[in-house]
C-alpha cells in the first residue's frame, strides 16, 4: 500500500514544478492518463453500460458517482472518514427543490441554488468540523447529519412537508428539458466529466499535493508553515458543494425531493463505493460507485439479505482488500510498465 | 419541573450504562466501537423471547439476557477487534460499523422489523409530596449511582481494574511489564459490552423495541463520551447525567428537539475542546 502512495506522490510531483527522473517511457503513460483518453473512456464505458440497464438507472449511477467523487475528496484524498456526507447531498436536493417548488422553476438556476446551499452549510459546519480528526471527525459529521435529517423532518415542516416530500417539475429551458430522459443522461454525463475534469485538476495540483500531505502528516504540514485549516476548510467546502451538485441533479432527476436525500444510513452506501473502488483513485470512485449501484440495485431481487452482504464485503474490505478494485487495476498496470522497462534499463546501466 | 429532573436522571442513567463500554473501549484500544449496537440490541432481543414469550419473570430474564450478550461481546471482540490494534481509526470504524450492519441483519431475520411492546416490570408509583414517580425509575437511578461506586472500586482496588486503568494512561508501558494486555482489553470489552446490555434491558420497557433502536441510542452515546472525555470514566458519568438533564429539560419545552439538543451541545463542546484523536 506504501509504495502506491508513494508513486501517486511521484505522479503529482512530475505534474508540479519539481522535475522528477524518469525514464520516457514512463512519462509518455503518465501523459496519456492525463489526456482526453480519460473523458472519453468514462464516457464511452457509461454508453455501453446503458442498453444493458435502463437510461435512468444509469443516470443515477452516474449520479452517485459524482457523490462518490465528493466524498473520495475528503476520504481518499485527505483522510479524513466523514459518516454525514449525506447531510450535503439532501441540503443540495433541498435547496435545488424549494427553488423550484416556491420561486422559479429554471433547472439551471436551481442547480447553482442547490451547490450554493450546500456549500454554505458546509463552510459554516467546517469551521467546527474541521478541526477534529478521525473518529471525532467522522462522529460529528454523523451528528450533524442527524440534526439535518431531524430539521428536515420535523422543526421545518411546513416548507419541506416533512416526511412525504414533495414533487417539484423545472421547466424547459430550450433543448434543455429536464423532463426528458435522454437530455438528462447527457446533461448529467456532462457534469460527471466536468467535476472529474476539476477534480483531477485540482488533485494534481500543488494544492492536491498539500491535501494529501495533510493526510499522511498533519503535523508535519503545519510545520512547514502552512495554514492547514485553510486547506482543509477549503477542502471540506470543495466536497460539500460537490455532494450539493449531485443532489441537485438526482432532485431533477427523480422530480422528487424527501428526507431520504439524507438519510443517516445512506451513508454507509458511499463509504462502501469509495473503499471498494479504492480510496484515493478518482477512477477507484467511479468504478465503486458503479459496483455498489449495480449491488443495492440489483442484489436485493436475488438476495434478500443484502445489508449483511455488504457488512460482510465491508470486512473483507477492511481486512484483505484496502486498495480497491482500482487499486489492484492500478498495481497491476504499473507492474506491467515495470516488467518491461526494469530489464531494459538494467541491460543500459550495464548491471 | 420535578418529573423532568427525574426524567432526566432516568435517561442520564441509562446514557451512562452504555457509554462505559465505549469510553473504556476508545481509552484502552483506541476502537471507536459501533458494534456496541449490536451487544445492546441483541441483549434487549433476549429479553423480549423470555419474558414475552416464554413468560419468565423480568429480573430472571435481565440477567439471562446480559449473560447471553456475554459470548456475543467475545466472538466480536476476538475476530473484529483484536484484528484492528494499531490500525487507523478509519478502518476500525468501518469495521465495527459493518458489524453493526451485519447483526442489525441478523435481528430482522431472526425476530423480524416490526417493533414489540414490553410493558414496565413493576408497575407501581412511590407516592410522596403529591408526586408520583414510579419505581422502576427510581431503580434504574439508584443502579447506575450503585454501579458508578462499584466500578470505582472495581479500577482502584482489584488487580484487574488497576491493570486496565494503567493500560489507558500507557498501553505499551504495561505490555513492557510482561502483562498480556489483550486479555485484559477481552475482559474490558466484554464488561462495556455486558454494561450495554444492562443500559437496554433496563430501557426497553420505556422505548419501543426494533432493530435500529440501538444505532440512535449510541449516537447519544458518542456525544456522551465525547463531552465527558474519552477514556475518562468519571467524566462519562458526569457528562451522562448532565446529557440526560439536557434532553429532559429541551423534551418539556421543545419534545421533537430533545436529542437535537444534545448534538448541538456536543459541537459546542467541541468548539471549545477539540479532542485530537
Amino acid at each position: 500500500m506504501d509504495d502506491i502512495k508513494e508513486l501517486n506522490l511521484d505522479e503529482d510531483k512530475a505534474s508540479s514544478n519539481k522535475p522528477v527522473e524518469l525514464p520516457a517511457e514512463l512519462r509518455n503513460t503518465r501523459i496519456k492518463e492525463h489526456g482526453a483518453i480519460d473523458f472519453l473512456a468514462i464516457a464511452a464505458f457509461f454508453l455501453l453500460i446503458t442498453p444493458l440497464l435502463s437510461v435512468h438507472r444509469v443516470t443515477d449511477f452516474m449520479i452517485f458517482c459524482i457523490f462518490a467523487m465528493s466524498f473520495d475528496l475528503l476520504y481518499g484524498y485527505m483522510g479524513r472518514l466523514s459518516f454525514g456526507q449525506m447531510l450535503y447531498l439532501g441540503t443540495g436536493a433541498y435547496g435545488c427543490g424549494l427553488f423550484i417548488k416556491y420561486i422559479g422553476g429554471n433547472p439551471l438556476l436551481a442547480i447553482l441554488i442547490g451547490i450554493a446551499f450546500a456549500g454554505l452549510l458546509a463552510m459554516l459546519l467546517g469551521l467546527i468540523i474541521v478541526r477534529t480528526t478521525g473518529a471525532c471527525f467522522a462522529l460529528i459529521n454523523l451528528a450533524f447529519n442527524q440534526i439535518g435529517f431531524f430539521l428536515v423532518l420535523s422543526p421545518l415542516r411546513n416548507i419541506t412537508r416533512g416526511e412525504d416530500g414533495f414533487g417539484i417539475s423545472a421547466s424547459k429551458l430550450g433543448f434543455l428539458n429536464f423532463g426528458s430522459r435522454p437530455i438528462m443522461f447527457a446533461f448529467v454525463l456532462l457534469s460527471l466529466l466536468v467535476v472529474f475534469y476539476l477534480l483531477r485538476r485540482l488533485t494534481s495540483s500543488p494544492y492536491g499535493i498539500m491535501i494529501r500531505s495533510i493526510k499522511e502528516d498533519e503535523t508535519r504540514v503545519r510545520f512547514l508553515g502552512y495554514n492547514t485549516f485553510l486547506y482543509k476548510w477549503l477542502t471540506f467546502v470543495l466536497a460539500g458543494s460537490i455532494a450539493g451538485f449531485a443532489g441537485s441533479l438526482n432532485a431533477l432527476n427523480y422530480n422528487y425531493v424527501n428526507p431520504n436525500a439524507m438519510d443517516v444510513h445512506s451513508n454507509v452506501g458511499v463509504v462502501f463505493a469509495c473503499l471498494i473502488g479504492g480510496a484515493g483513485y478518482l477512477y477507484g470512485a467511479i468504478v465503486g460507485g458503479v459496483i455498489y449501484m449495480v449491488i443495492s440495485n440489483f442484489l436485493p431481487i436475488y438476495i434478500y439479505r443484502w445489508e449483511m452482504f455488504l457488512g460482510f464485503s465491508l470486512l473483507i474490505i477492511v481486512f484483505r482488500f484496502r486498495m480497491g478494485v482500482w487499486g489492484y487495476i492500478q498495481r497491476f498496470w504499473e507492474y506491467l510498465i515495470r516488467s518491461k522497462i526494469v530489464p531494459r534499463f538494467m541491460k543500459k546501466e550495464g548491471i | 419541573m420535578v418529573y423532568t429532573i427525574f426524567y432526566g436522571l432516568t435517561i442520564g442513567a441509562i446514557l451512562y450504562f452504555i457509554s462505559i463500554g465505549l469510553s473504556l473501549t476508545f481509552g484502552t484500544m483506541r476502537v471507536i466501537n459501533f458494534a456496541h449496537t449490536i451487544t445492546y440490541t441483541i441483549g434487549v432481543y433476549v429479553l423480549i423471547t423470555l419474558v414475552n414469550f416464554f413468560k419468565w419473570p423480568f429480573p430472571l430474564g435481565a440477567i439471562l439476557a446480559i449473560l447471553a450478550v456475554i459470548p456475543v461481546g467475545y466472538i466480536i471482540e476476538r475476530f473484529i477487534i483484536r484484528r484492528l490494534y494499531g490500525e487507523s481509526l478509519d478502518y476500525t470504524f468501518i469495521a465495527t460499523f459493518a458489524v453493526a450492519l451485519i447483526g442489525v441483519d441478523a435481528i430482522k431475520w431472526i425476530w423480524g422489523a416490526r417493533p414489540y411492546p414490553i410493558s414496565d416490570p413493576i408497575g407501581k408509583y412511590l407516592m410522596f409530596w403529591g408526586l408520583s414517580l414510579p419505581i422502576y425509575r427510581i431503580l434504574i437511578v439508584m443502579i447506575a449511582i450503585l454501579l458508578f461506586f462499584a466500578l470505582n472500586i472495581f479500577f482502584k482496588k482489584t488487580i484487574v481494574g488497576k491493570i486496565v486503568v494503567a493500560a489507558l494512561e500507557d498501553k505499551d508501558g504495561v505490555r513492557c511489564l510482561g502483562i498480556n494486555v489483550d486479555k485484559y482489553f477481552s475482559i474490558v470489552f466484554i464488561l462495556g459490552s455486558a454494561l450495554a446490555a444492562l443500559g437496554g434491558v433496563l430501557y426497553a420497557p420505556m422505548s419501543s423495541v426494533h432493530p435500529y433502536m440501538g444505532l440512535s441510542v449510541l449516537l447519544l452515546c458518542f456525544a456522551v463520551v465525547i463531552v465527558g472525555g474519552m477514556g475518562n470514566l468519571n467524566g462519562t458519568f458526569l457528562s451522562a447525567f448532565a446529557l440526560g438533564m439536557v434532553m429532559s429539560l429541551t423534551a418539556r419545552y421543545w419534545p421533537q428537539g430533545a436529542e437535537t439538543m444534545v448534538f448541538i451541545v456536543m459541537a459546542i463542546v467541541l468548539i471549545f475542546r477539540p479532542i485530537d484523536i
